[in-house]
């Protein structure tokens, strides 16, 4: 699931683009995409021994936490801001999405999907909160902050002001085209600023 | 006194220079100190100096290319003997932890430099050099001196051995400052720059701190206006300084786990303010034995270069970054509290945000500003990896 979702990224991101990816981790992915895109990457990641696997790697990364801002970037430092993985576990995703946006020119974003039938079922059979395996930890445990669905996304793109270029959506099996909002479980969307006002430089 | 076991155990954590290990190995066994005369300078406030001796070491080979060479820039009580044992004292460079065959600084990969910085006390020019116009020391008729001309006098020596451009340029502290004045004003002369622990301009608390220090050894009798004699030197100003000094290296945490509340003997009731505590003593001790191995007068140079040195001098940040092409690795240290994490970060945002290619790290260490100069197996892994993994893409 999550080798398509890579995929699809790296055939949305052209040849020498700048690309900057929150929440980096090790560096798998930024190091694959620069070596068949031949982008200008570099990351930003909150674990320090994640980071220095990165410079073992011989990326550029950022030590930081993507929550403080991302200060030391200028305006659209970046053609492409990635967030893959992380946006259901942060506190204020606008303001991510602002900073994201003052950084860079677009922006993708991957995240669970909240209204996937297996867990409304579990919802529903169970009266228990939903673990499955793209949700696995018991409610107590979760570092997801925001659970929502692919149609909340849309919505809240629309709401504050973000157009969605290109979306994916994907499952155990797959790529999902139909009712996506029932048989995905991540979404992942290209997106570009429409009305947004990207957080001020300083 | 301390136990000896007691003094081997804060022996390893940083402070190589003030202590005589008994049993320490280096790999690289007895290293040498080289003196140079080049040709000499003139200062950023003016002052030709006619003759400029430099202090320095090397390790390792050169390679063929001339590509592998990397200067190490030492902080304030540093010196030219950054690795190996001394020949006379047998006592391990200041960064043996770092520096050596398959160590993060690898000598069997790369060709390394360390010289003892124009100012300083340990071979190269300095107030405690003779002045050829009196023929005596020039003690406080020394020029000031800045940490940009300090980088002049490196300059002198990587032309005098040789090398176009250096691999890299690393140092923590006042070292880092170098490197990073490596970078902006001599671009195409290096590749890549580590600064550690380090800053762009000092606050006033760093200031300030230097400031107590300076006044400790300018208002000991002895000082003279700085023209003192071998056998009647401001000691107990220098000591005290370094006490303060010290101080401000280590942290909270460090000195819990160092000293306590342990006491050296149980207080009598006769005594009014003896030494007891175990922190006290230390301090004590390492005034005193740094001032064996440093002049006064250039603890007022070296400490006055650090408080004036701005790295943009005046300018915008674009504007002096402009030209640098180096790759950069910034390693802070979250306990530091005198040259603190956030100054860092201002630096990696004035050169990220003209495109410069910075790698941050903010490690964890609990040792304070004294954590660059602790064996430290994050802090190798980082260096030593940016280090092979640019020197691979030199290579490609």
């Amino acid at each position: 699931m999550y080798r398509l979702l890579y995929d699809q990224v790296i055939k949305w991101i052209p040849e020498k683009s700048r690309v900057l990816d929150l929440g980096t981790g090790d560096g798998a992915f930024l190091k694959r995409l620069i070596e068949t895109r031949q982008v200008r990457g570099e990351g930003v990641e909150k674990n320090g021994d994640l980071a220095a696997r990165c410079i073992e790697r011989g990326l550029v990364v950022h030590q930081g936490d993507i929550l403080e801002g991302l200060d030391q970037y200028g305006l659209n430092a970046f053609d492409y801001v990635l967030l893959l993985g992380t946006f259901q576990e942060l506190g204020d995703p606008e303001q991510i999405l602002r900073e994201a946006f003052r950084v860079g020119q677009r922006v993708v974003i991957s995240y669970s999907n909240f209204a996937h039938w297996r867990i409304r079922l579990q919802l529903l059979f169970t009266g228990h909160s939903p673990v499955t395996r793209s949700l696995p930890s018991p409610w107590y445990r979760t570092p997801n902050l925001h659970f929502f669905s692919i149609l909340d996304f849309q919505e809240f793109c629309q709401t504050i002001g973000i157009r969605e270029i290109e979306h994916a959506y994907f499952n155990q099996r797959g790529c999902v085209r139909w009712r996506p909002n029932l048989r995905g479980e991540l979404g992942l969307s290209l997106l570009e600023a429409n009305d947004l006002e990207p957080s001020r430089e300083d | 006194m301390q136990n000896p076991s007691e003094l081997n155990k804060n022996m390893l954590e940083g402070d190589l220079q003030d202590q005589v290990l008994k049993d320490y190995h280096s790999d690289l066994g007895i290293t040498q100190t080289h003196g140079v005369k080049l040709a000499g300078i003139r200062t950023q406030s003016g002052y030709d100096l006619k003759e400029l001796e430099v202090c320095y070491q090397t390790l390792g080979v050169l390679s063929p290319r001339k590509d592998n060479a990397i200067l190490i820039c030492h902080a304030l009580s540093g010196n030219a003997h950054v690795a190996g044992l001394d020949p006379q004292n047998r006592r391990p460079g200041w960064w043996d932890f770092h520096v050596g065959p398959g160590k993060s600084i690898d000598t069997d990969k790369f060709f390394v430099i360390c010289s003892n910085i124009l100012g300083g006390c340990n071979g190269s020019t300095g107030p405690t050099s003779i002045n050829p116009i009196t023929g005596r020391p020039y003690a406080t008729d020394f020029p000031p001196v800045t940490i940009r001309d300090m980088v002049a006098a490196q300059v002198r020596l990587v032309d005098f051995l040789g090398i176009p451009k250096l691999f890299a340029a690393v140092g923590g502290s006042m070292g880092g400052m170098q490197a990073l004045v490596w970078a902006l004003d001599y671009p195409d002369r290096l590749h890549a720059c580590i600064p550690i622990a380090t800053c762009m301009a000092h606050s006033p608390m760093q200031i300030a701190f230097n400031e107590v220090g300076r006044q400790a050894i300018m208002t000991d009798p002895n000082w003279r206006g700085g023209h003192y004699d071998d056998h009647h030197r401001p000691e107990h100003g220098l000591a005290v300084a370094r006490m303060v000094g010290h101080v401000t290296y280590l942290s909270e945490y460090s000195m819990h786990q160092k000293f306590g509340r342990k006491l050296q003997r149980p207080p009598r009731p006769e005594d009014l303010f003896p030494d007891f505590f175990s922190v006290e003593s230390y301090l004590k001790y390492q005034g005193e034995s740094f001032v064996k191995r440093f002049d006064p007068n250039s603890y007022l140079y070296i400490t006055k270069a650090l408080d004036r040195f701005d790295l943009l001098e005046g300018r915008h940040g674009r504007d002096a970054v402009r030209h640098v092409q180096a790759r950069f690795l910034i390693i802070s240290f979250e306990s530091d509290w005198l040259y603190p994490p956030s100054q860092s970060r201002e630096l990696v945002k004035t050169l990220k945000r003209s495109n410069v290619a910075v790698t941050y790290l903010n490690l964890e260490t609990p040792y304070g500003h004294d954590s660059f100069l602790i064996r430290n197996p994050d802090f190798s892994r980082a260096v030593s990896h940016f280090l092979n993994s640019e020197y691979r893409s030199l290579g490609a």
